[in-house]
């Protein structure tokens, strides 16, 4: 999971997420000792590292000049008022906004060192190692099994897919509620448990980094914070980079907090203790204290 | 002024021009609707003549149908409103499958030999088979070599060593095809074996999946079995019925045992709904009840014009005797060539501009000249298939192969756009989802898009195929008999189709006694089969709806 091959060439998914299965079964023990580290003493190297990065929708500018270090096996919050830009920045790092034809992205943005924006980088084989949460539970209209099994059989992952998929489902804390119906429809599951079944969906293939667009912004109280939960316990094996607008929800789960302000600008960055409690510029401080926006 | 309105109430305002512009509204509405079911009510009354039966006939069916099946339909309604509706669909879905099932039947009477069936069967499952495992062996396999391999075989099996490829070279077939060597097998099972061979398995799959789902193992076996034991005891007992066992098999396994097997899943998984199968059991038994008192008190039955005979036998030179079996099959053969020609190319070509094609000028050129395409005058598609298909490419006239061709270009630009609509109604989420796992765009589209739009494209093209049944102008343009005798023998033969063979019959040519008798016969068959296609796209429809 972190060695540091930074190519991202077709077959680049197919090798390297041979056997998620081993990761997971240190994780289950190790879940215990998890503790949320907003005061680590030693920063970790950054994966994802963006510098000068603006990207436009045809005239419009969506993001000004972002430079940001996001570090590995942390949660990073991305937080700002609407059309702030933070969306577009999350879908930067796997390459989504390639999907909208008017978006044009310059300026460098590499994950383990590697810009992924290189002319020689396949979106696709990055996609496998970047995983995604959307804001909407997106399952698919197949069967619990098939939709947690989606990644490993468009990847071909190796490896006994029944085991990863019960593995993936139990780290999406949803395993007891449907481990007796993993044949019946994706659909037919509750708003927040079909949010989990997304999430165990993204973890199946074992990405590096997993992103999440306010994905539970569609949830309830409960199911929220169930996903929440869920979050930081992902952040001991992967590194989660989360939007979202509920700053009590940033202040909770993450151990680092960047702020978009409108028009595009990462105004501050920072742990998210120091973010929230000591803010160094004013507009920030107006913006958590619910001053604007 | 507030002390005025308190006296005076808030008075009215007019609505008369509202009114009457909702029921404008209305007539507009109901207009085409009233006059075309008043014309069919006509056509039908003068093709089925009820009035020429017995009053005691109308009276005996009356007492031993009617009624009961009103009270059974009353009694389910008051249970529970989804029994009512469960018992409907079962007897509509009953209709359909029989009518189905003879238009099946139709084809392996007079048109595909049995052993040629098991041979073309076997000749496709084989190669199936070996792609497959190829596919499942290792996904290591290169594309390259997987592709060789799928189509060596499927060349192998219908085709043989070297083949047509060889022919063309002039080397004569040194290894026969699969297909080739079971057609040409000296012993055979007896034909309505290699029927109930081919067909009953399929159905008893399907079966025991819809009714036992995720039940044990015996409830699955038990009703495998008795689907397969419905469709050999359909061709063991036809020839008691003065039927031969085949078209005996055929209807059993089309039109007998899915509305069994659609009965038992009702029996079994939906308790609630258990009720509402007294309503077809009702009509099945009062049927038969009724017709059994009719034959013994010797109440007449209406004399209709359409009658068995009239189903089976083909023109005649008087009116009364005429038949309209060679239309039937004629027309099925080409809804059929319509189907296998236009569905993949019309499919293929609305998964392009949806998912593949950029947005640029060009699409939009294509985008509108399809829409364009759907309205032009299905007499200028005929001129089309007259020219390029007989003048230039010296085919013969009036084929089945060459109407089919003719249709399917026809109806593709209406597939083309209904197909795109279903596919448009993927949501975009889901795409996103697959995306997002790293899934290329084939793989998106074969996995996510495709599944989920299925219903919604089969829908549209039930819907398509249904236009192309009532052509006629684009089959007399291609020169395709208005009157056939028998039933084509193969896809380049000359066939008739429903639509012209009632146009011939309304000709001048044809003496009044057509005009009144066979004509109206022909439109009630064709409406018939025409709107039992498209009850079943409309059963597509709202399955795919509550899916969403």
């Amino acid at each position: 999971m972190s060695d540091n091959t930074s190519e991202f060439s077709a077959d680049a998914g197919d090798g390297e997420t041979a056997d998620p299965t081993a990761d997971d079964m240190v994780i289950e023990t190790d879940v215990a000792s998890a503790t949320s580290s907003s005061e680590t003493t030693t920063t970790p190297d950054p994966i994802i590292r963006s510098r000068d990065l603006d990207v436009f929708y045809g005239e419009e500018q969506a993001l000004d000049s972002i430079d940001i270090d996001i570090p590995e096996n942390r949660v990073t919050a991305i937080i700002g008022p609407s059309g702030c830009g933070k969306s577009t920045f999350l879908r930067c790092i796997n390459r989504m906004n390639d999907r909208i034809e008017a978006c044009r992205v310059e300026g460098e943005l590499s994950l383990r060192g590697k810009n992924v924006y290189d002319p020689d980088v396949d979106p696709v084989a990055l996609r496998r190692r970047v995983g995604m949460v959307f804001q909407e539970p997106n399952p698919f209209p197949k069967s619990i099994y098939d939709n947690v099994a989606y990644g490993l059989e468009i990847q071909d992952v190796e490896g006994d897919h029944d085991e990863i998929v019960e593995q993936s489902l139990k780290r999406a804390a949803l395993w007891d509620e449907v481990s007796h119906q993993l044949d019946s429809s994706g659909l037919e599951l509750s708003g927040g448990q079909q949010q989990r079944l997304c999430i165990a969906r993204a973890i199946a293939p074992d990405p590096e980094v997993l992103l999440m667009d306010e994905p539970a912004s569609a949830l309830d109280p409960v199911a929220t914070s169930q996903v929440e939960d869920l979050i930081e316990e992902l952040a001991e094996d992967y590194t989660v980079v989360i939007v979202t607008h509920n700053m009590q929800q940033a202040a909770r789960i993450s151990d680092k907090t960047a702020v978009f302000l409108t028009g595009g600008e990462l105004v501050e960055f920072g742990d998210t203790d120091q973010i929230f409690e000591n803010p160094e510029h004013d507009r920030v401080e107006d913006y958590i204290t619910g001053k604007f926006g | 002024m507030a002390t005025n309105n308190e006296i005076e109430g808030f008075g009215r305002v007019s609505r008369t021009a509202g009114t009457l512009f909702r029921y404008l509204l209305l007539a507009a509405t109901l207009f085409g609707l009233v006059f075309v079911t008043i014309l069919l009510v006509y056509v039908a009354n003068d093709a089925i003549r009820p009035l020429t039966a017995d009053p005691g006939w109308h009276l005996t069916f009356f007492l031993t149908l009617v009624i009961p099946t009103l009270a059974a339909g009353a009694y389910a309604n008051r249970r529970d409103i989804a029994a009512l509706r469960t018992g409907v669909f079962t007897i509509g879905f009953v209709v359909v499958a029989l009518m189905f099932s003879g238009g099946a039947a139709m084809i392996f009477v007079d048109i595909v030999e049995p052993l040629t069936w098991l041979a073309f069967l076997l000749a496709l499952a084989v190669p199936t088979a070996v792609t497959m495992a190829v596919v499942s062996y290792d996904h290591r396999v290169s594309f390259v070599a997987q592709f060789v391999v799928t189509v060596a075989a499927f060349y192998l099996s219908l085709f043989g060593v070297p083949g047509p490829l060889g022919s063309l070279a002039g080397v004569s077939t040194m290894v026969p095809s699969l297909f080739g060597f079971v057609a040409g097998l000296p012993f055979a099972p007896a034909p309505w074996l290699m029927m109930a061979m081919t067909f009953g398995p399929p159905v008893a799959y399907v079966g025991s999946r819809y009714v036992a789902g995720d039940r044990d193992r015996r409830t699955h076996v038990l009703v495998g079995a008795g689907v397969l034991a419905v469709v050999l005891a359909g061709g063991a007992l036809a020839p008691f019925a003065g039927v031969d066992p085949v078209p005996g098999v055929v209807v059993a396994a089309v039109g007998i045992a899915p509305p069994l097997v659609y009965a038992a899943g009702t029996a079994v998984n939906r308790p609630t709904e258990r009720v509402g199968l007294l309503v077809p059991a009702t009509v099945v038994v009062g049927s038969l009840v009724g017709a059994v008192a009719v034959d013994v008190v010797g109440f007449a039955g209406p004399q209709s014009w359409v009658d068995w005979a009239f189903l089976t036998s083909s023109h005649s030179s008087t009116a009364a005797e005429a038949g309209f079996y060679p239309a039937i099959g004629g027309s099925i053969l080409l809804m059929l060539t319509v189907a296998v020609l236009a569905f993949p190319v019309g499919i293929g070509a609305a998964v392009y501009l949806e998912e593949y094609a950029p947005n640029n000028r060009f699409t939009r050129i294509i985008d509108v000249n399809i829409s364009n395409l759907a309205g032009v005058p299905s007499v200028v598609y005929g001129l089309l298939g007259l020219g390029l298909f007989v003048t230039y490419l010296n085919q013969p006239p009036g084929t089945v192969l060459l109407g089919g061709a003719t249709l399917g270009l026809l109806i593709l630009p209406i597939v083309i756009i209904s197909a795109r609509e279903a596919i448009r109604a993927v949501p975009e989420e889901t795409r996103a989802a697959s995306y997002g796992m790293g899934a290329t765009k084939w793989q998106t589209v074969k996995n996510v898009v495709l599944p989920r739009s299925f219903s919604g494209i089969l829908t549209g093209t039930i819907l398509a195929l249904g236009r192309a049944i009532g052509e006629t102008a684009p089959l007399i343009m291609i020169g395709a008999p208005n009157v056939k005798y028998s039933l084509p023998a193969g896809l380049s033969e000359a066939a008739s189709a429903m639509p012209l063979q009632v146009y011939a019959w309304s000709s001048l040519y044809a003496g009044d006694d057509f005009y009144q008798k066979a004509v109206p016969a022909g439109v009630v068959v064709l409406v018939a089969i025409l709107l039992a296609m498209n009850s079943i796209a409309i059963v597509l429809r709202n399955k795919y709806q509550s899916t969403e």
